[in-house]
């Protein structure tokens, strides 16, 4: 049996925002007990990550660590037509992920009580981030 | 159900590839309509990635970024031993991805508009790369 539903995020601009409730619900009116649930993002400025939940300075770190590996207005970078943050914002997306997959199990997620799900926004400016959840699985 | 088959991928020599088209035909040919499809590449100088299709430069670029995050001994001190060839590809490697998985949605791939499957590969002597695609959902 497979589930596919489309959702869609307004960010608020440069930032992770934690999406695992929106996903748990999809799940949930999957009917699906057991299987595998895949999250897709639809764009190549931003990207999925599963991280740790219990502490926010985790992903603040984590945000630091992109801004040193992949700075904005680096002079190595050409692709700039939509600002500084143009080209950065696609090496983030694909030194993260695109897509995740995990088990599902009792009808929701299996995930660790520490990680969340979540979207990370590479664009400086708020932008609406189109989501595919796909539930399989009986 | 279940479509599999693992295609050969002839060498291409270093640099990125765009395999979004033989993904397309090959969900096509599965004839599900409805669910997931699964890249894997058997290699560790080779990885699969999505990218932006939008722009040449993003995609020359993208290239570029991972070549220089690990550069492979061609850009290194070749007094380094020939054998060290391996090393920095696989420490490239466990930046990249080696399974990509995408939503099939209607028969085709369920991606954005501006997002292309591409296969990079970061040897300069490859032989031929078996790549294995999975297709899983319903007619």
């Amino acid at each position: 049996m497979i589930h596919q539903q489309q959702l869609q995020f307004s960010t608020r601009g440069r930032g992770t925002f934690n999406i695992s409730r929106e996903v748990d619900d999809v799940i949930a009116n999957s009917g699906i007990t057991q299987g595998i649930c895949q999250v897709f993002i639809h764009h190549t400025s931003a990207s999925l990550i599963l991280c740790e939940n219990a502490d926010p300075t985790v992903r603040t770190d984590l945000e630091t660590f992109m801004k040193k590996i992949a700075p904005d207005g680096d002079s190595m970078f050409q692709h700039i037509d939509e600002g500084p943050d143009d080209m950065p914002a696609h090496v983030r997306t694909v030194l993260t992920q695109s897509s995740l997959s995990f088990p599902v199990n009792g009808g929701r997620d299996t995930l660790g009580t520490w990680q969340g799900i979540y979207l990370w926004e590479h664009r400086v400016h708020p932008h609406n981030r189109k989501v595919t959840i796909t539930v399989m699985g009986e | 159900m279940v479509y599999q088959d693992t295609l050969q991928l002839s060498d291409h020599g270093k640099g990125s590839y765009e395999i979004t088209d033989l993904v397309t035909d090959f969900i096509s040919e599965s004839k599900i309509r409805i669910g997931t499809c699964q890249l894997f590449i058997h290699s560790s100088s080779a990885s699969l990635l999505i990218a932006d299709i939008a722009d040449e430069t993003t995609k020359n670029e993208t290239a570029e970024f991972m070549a220089q995050l690990a550069p492979s001994s061609d850009s290194v001190d070749h007094k380094i031993n020939v054998g060290m060839d391996a090393i920095p590809n696989e420490m490239r490697y466990v930046l990249a991805q080696t399974s990509l998985s995408i939503p099939v949605s209607n028969n085709r791939p369920g991606i954005g508009i501006w997002q292309g499957i591409f296969l990079s590969e970061r040897s300069s002597d490859a032989a031929e790369r078996k790549l294995t695609i999975t297709v899983t959902g319903e007619e």
